[in-house]
């Protein structure tokens, strides 16, 4: 193989994962929590692919093919909620949706 | 020559896979954001296609950048302003063990990589049929067609739940 | 079953339905119903040990007791106790007193207590009370007795108690029940010692065997049995409740406080006088407590101007004599004196009854006099009952007490010359307060209160009237002729009867007996004629002694006594133990509980922050922790 070995690739995928988890606690925007999400499920496919190049066969990334699909209607689902929020004049930002208070 | 062509590439797409991301969560205006993930998403279909991935690397371009962030930008544009929620707030603690968790996991990753890493040097010789649409069509309709379905099902679920919210949107001053 | 069994289960039996009955049928009979029922109910017990009687009567010496047991009741590994009843000729005479006078009583509350709201509930009580006297006296084996002796004391609470919006009854009742509980304690703890011991409780193997118990062992189960009959019998130490108790009604004082259930004591002794015989120094005991008490209720009896006391204190006196008997070990004297002693002392309440009732209910003795001439058969009556009394022949108590002092003489030694005297002491007593009550009552000039009620006389209601007037007559006629059982010398029946059961310890001789007699009488007709120079005539005056009248007025301050050494100390560790120990700990703990489970609550519920960002981080840190162990396990 030309080019870094897989783990390479598997330490980006690490990284983007730890990025992407850092962006979901942090950031309050629902929106930008959102975006972190997909940084998190990209990093997953990077990883899911780098291990199908080690192994010689496809599977993963057909299970990549489906992680997209599934990343989309979440996503659909996501901004339609979000959008639902904001007609609603609710404040868009989780640290005010706060109703589950125990 | 093709080696380090290789790798030329692949810091190159690694950078502006990581610096991207860092960009994603550090932009106060959401605009901007989408746009570093934009970029982001770019630079993994090159990762893709350095492992000879070509079809989920066709796909990420045309699935996520194509259709899931033009999404995401209609969103923003519609909400203009109203995004714009300050960076940081919440308690101190939080934000904290926040970006502790998140280089943790990162340092874990780096170090099981390093550590238990020596099987996963060796990469077998693949052929053209790696990563081909026929190949990975083969698949989705011969060994994974149970994921296959469920996925459209899901996808049927998530269209369904979208005009649901839309529609009780469009219901505003009626309560 | 023979006819003695089946006199006996009737005898105490018949009570019992006839209580059931009252209860059960509640309001829906009127009151005077529930009198008549009460009263035959009572009868039929006592046609049930007539049958018994006869029947006994007629069999030979030798085959006059028998057991008859119904089923058994209690089994636990080698100990066994039956439902069993045991009629022989000490059971046989104790049945026929209980259901006789007991009958002769209820009867006469028919009329005394005539109107009273709660009639029912007092024959449904009275019933219930000559059923557990009865299980008592025919008990088979120790437990049935003790079960009967708690049913007594039950009783006697309800009846004491029986106007329970009066606040002093209730007090009374109250300290009747307590103090009849330290008897029943001692008791058994005695019976728990006896079953370690010899593993039964019935009468032939206990009284069998209680020659070969160990002196420890047979002093520790008589003293616990004596404890009992003092408190039951209201003997020092445990005689307070027995005045108070006069807050019932005068048919329950009658009764329960002068014919039965305070004899109870004496009958206790008398069967179980193989274990007293045991164990000398207890049998000693009863006899020097029994002249202890006499005294002392006769000292005090002397300053009492409630009618009612006057003879309750005469009780304690007399039953001490009783516990003389028995504790010399002339049971058959005991015995007689109890039996001679229920017909003059129940007439002598029943009478005083009568008064109160003419007086609308007063008893003070001060504010009563001249009664004679508004009463006369009344005057008879009681003149006839406190001759009985005092020990005047040829009345009842004569023929009952001498032999008992000559008894104590016949013992011989120093021992016994004390008690001689005590009981002579004692005779003289008894004449003088028996004849200072009847004077102030009968003699003397009218006060306001019997003028206002001389024309009263004669109850409209037939009944009524009979029903007083008749159980007093008889009872007169009891009083008068039922000490002829016993001429000391001449004739023995009773003593015979009784030996079958209880052989005496002492036989007096002839000459001892009349040689008594004749000094107890004297010595009772002194106290009379110092009664009669006192409070007829005015001759002599009463000493004026305050220290001593105020002695004898707080009854030698036992009251006092046991308020300072029981109650008081009871009530401080009440007090201590509510504050230390149940308040902070009990009470406490189960707040502790509580408070505990809400900050639990409290705290588990701070992990619901409601910030999605915290989920987050759990969510994160948790699969942080679970790649280390993955990497480092595989």
């Amino acid at each position: 193989m030309l080019g870094p070995s897989v783990p390479w690739y598997l330490a980006i995928s690490g990284i983007l994962f730890g990025i992407g988890t850092v962006g979901v606690m942090l950031r309050r925007s629902p929106l930008i929590v959102l975006l972190s999400l997909e940084i998190m499920l990209n990093a997953g496919n990077l990883a899911l692919v780098g291990f199908s190049r080690s192994w010689g066969v496809s599977d993963g990334q057909v299970f990549a093919l489906a992680v997209m699909a599934v990343a989309a209607s979440e996503v659909c689902v996501g901004l339609g909620l979000i959008v639902a929020m904001a007609r609603k004049r609710l404040a868009l930002d989780v640290d005010e949706l706060s109703e589950l208070r125990g | 020559m093709g080696n380090f062509l290789v790798w030329v590439i692949w810091i190159g797409a690694a950078s502006g896979c990581l610096a991207s991301g860092v960009a994603v969560i550090s932009f106060t205006n959401p605009f901007y954001s989408a746009l570093a993930l934009i970029g982001n998403l770019a630079s993994l279909a090159v990762l893709y296609l350095l492992v000879s991935a070509e079809f989920v690397a066709a796909a990420q371009v045309l699935v996520y950048a194509g259709a899931v962030m033009v999404m995401f930008l209609f969103v923003i544009a519609y909400l203009g302003g109203r995004a714009d929620a300050p960076w940081a707030g919440g308690p101190r603690w939080l934000r904290l063990s926040a970006v502790v968790a998140g280089v943790a996991l990162m340092a874990e990753v780096v170090v099981a990589l390093l550590w238990k890493s020596d099987r996963l040097n060796d990469s077998p010789k693949i052929d053209s049929t790696f990563g081909s649409p026929a190949e990975i069509g083969r698949l989705l309709l011969t060994d994974h067609l149970l994921a296959f379905e469920i996925t459209s099902i899901v996808l049927l679920v998530a269209a369904v739940g979208g005009v649901v919210l839309g529609i009780q949107a469009r219901e505003p001053d009626a309560d | 079953m023979t006819a003695l069994a089946v006199g006996g289960w009737i005898c105490l039996l018949a009570p019992l339905a006839g209580a059931l009955l009252i209860t059960l049928a509640g309001t829906s009979i009127s009151r005077r119903t529930a009198a008549y029922l009460g009263t035959l109910s009572v009868f039929v017990a006592f046609v049930g040990a007539l049958t018994a009687f006869f029947s006994m009567w007629s069999h030979s010496p030798a085959d006059r007791s028998e057991l008859s047991t119904a089923f058994t009741w209690l089994s636990g590994g080698s100990f066994h106790v039956g439902m069993s009843i045991l009629v022989d000729p000490l059971s046989i005479v104790m049945m026929l007193v209980v259901s006789g006078v007991g009958g002769l009583i209820v009867g006469y509350s028919i009329g005394y207590m005539d109107g009273d709201d709660e009639e029912r509930r007092y024959f449904a009580y009275m019933a219930i009370f000559v059923f557990a006297m009865l299980m008592l006296v025919e008990a088979g084996n120790l437990l049935l007795l003790l079960v009967g002796w708690g049913l007594v004391g039950l009783a006697s609470y309800l009846l004491i108690g029986f106007w329970h919006h009066r606040p002093e009854a209730v007090a009374a009742a109250k300290k009747a029940f307590v103090m009849n509980a330290i008897g029943d304690a001692t008791m058994a703890l005695g019976f728990f010692l006896l079953i370690f011991k010899t593993g039964s409780l019935d009468f032939s193997v206990v009284f069998g065997g209680a020659a070969s118990l160990d002196s420890t062992t047979v002093n520790l189960v008589a003293l616990g049995l004596l404890g009992g009959a003092v408190a039951k019998s209201a003997q020092l130490p445990l005689q307070t409740w027995l005045p108070d108790a006069m807050e019932g009604p005068t048919p329950v004082s009658a009764l329960i406080h002068a014919a039965t259930m305070v004899t109870a004591g004496v009958y206790l002794i008398v069967r179980t006088h193989s274990i007293f015989e045991a164990a000398h120094s207890i049998q000693d005991l009863a006899a020097g407590l029994g002249a202890a008490t006499l005294v002392v209720a006769g000292l005090i009896a002397l300053v009492q101007t409630d009618i009612k006391r006057v003879i309750a204190y005469s009780t304690m006196s007399q039953i001490g004599y009783m516990f003389v008997g028995a504790g010399l070990g002339a049971y058959a004297s005991g015995m007689f004196h109890l039996v001679t002693h229920a017909f003059f002392k129940a007439l002598l309440f029943l009478v005083a009854g009568v008064i109160i009732h003419h007086l609308a209910g007063e008893q003070d003795i001060r504010r009563m006099g001249g009664l004679k001439a508004s009463m006369p058969r009344i005057w008879l009556a009681f003149l006839v009952g406190s001759l009985a009394l005092v020990g005047i022949p040829p009345f009842a108590g004569f023929w009952s007490k001498d032999p008992i002092l000559a008894a104590a003489l016949a013992r011989g030694d120093a021992f016994g010359w004390i008690l001689l005297v005590t009981g002579l002491v004692g005779a003289f007593l008894t004449g003088v307060y028996t004849f200072r009550l009847f004077f102030r009552v009968f003699y003397g000039e009218p006060s306001e209160l019997v003028t206002e009620h001389a024309h009263e006389h004669g109850d409209n209601d037939r009944v009524v009237s009979l029903s007083l007037g008749v159980p007093v007559a008889i009872l007169t006629v009891l009083s008068t002729v039922g000490g002829l059982l016993e001429i000391a010398g001449v004739w023995d029946p009773f003593g015979s009867w009784i030996a079958q059961v209880a052989e005496p310890l002492v036989e007096p001789s002839t000459a001892q007996e009349w040689a008594t007699s004749a000094v107890a009488v004297t010595v009772g007709a002194a106290g009379m004629w110092v009664a009669w120079a006192i409070y007829r005539t005015g001759r002599l005056s009463v000493p004026a002694l305050p220290a001593v009248q105020r002695l004898l007025e707080h009854k030698f301050y036992f009251d006092e006594l046991y308020d300072a050494i029981a109650y008081r100390p009871a009530q401080l560790l009440a007090m201590w133990l509510r504050n230390e120990v149940e308040t902070p700990f009990v009470e406490g703990s189960l707040d502790e509980i509580g408070r505990v489970g809400q900050e639990a609550g409290a705290g588990v519920a701070r992990a619901q922050t409601g910030l999605l960002r915290t989920y987050a981080l759990a969510i994160a840190v948790s699969a942080l922790v679970l790649a280390v162990i993955f990497v480092a396990v595989r």
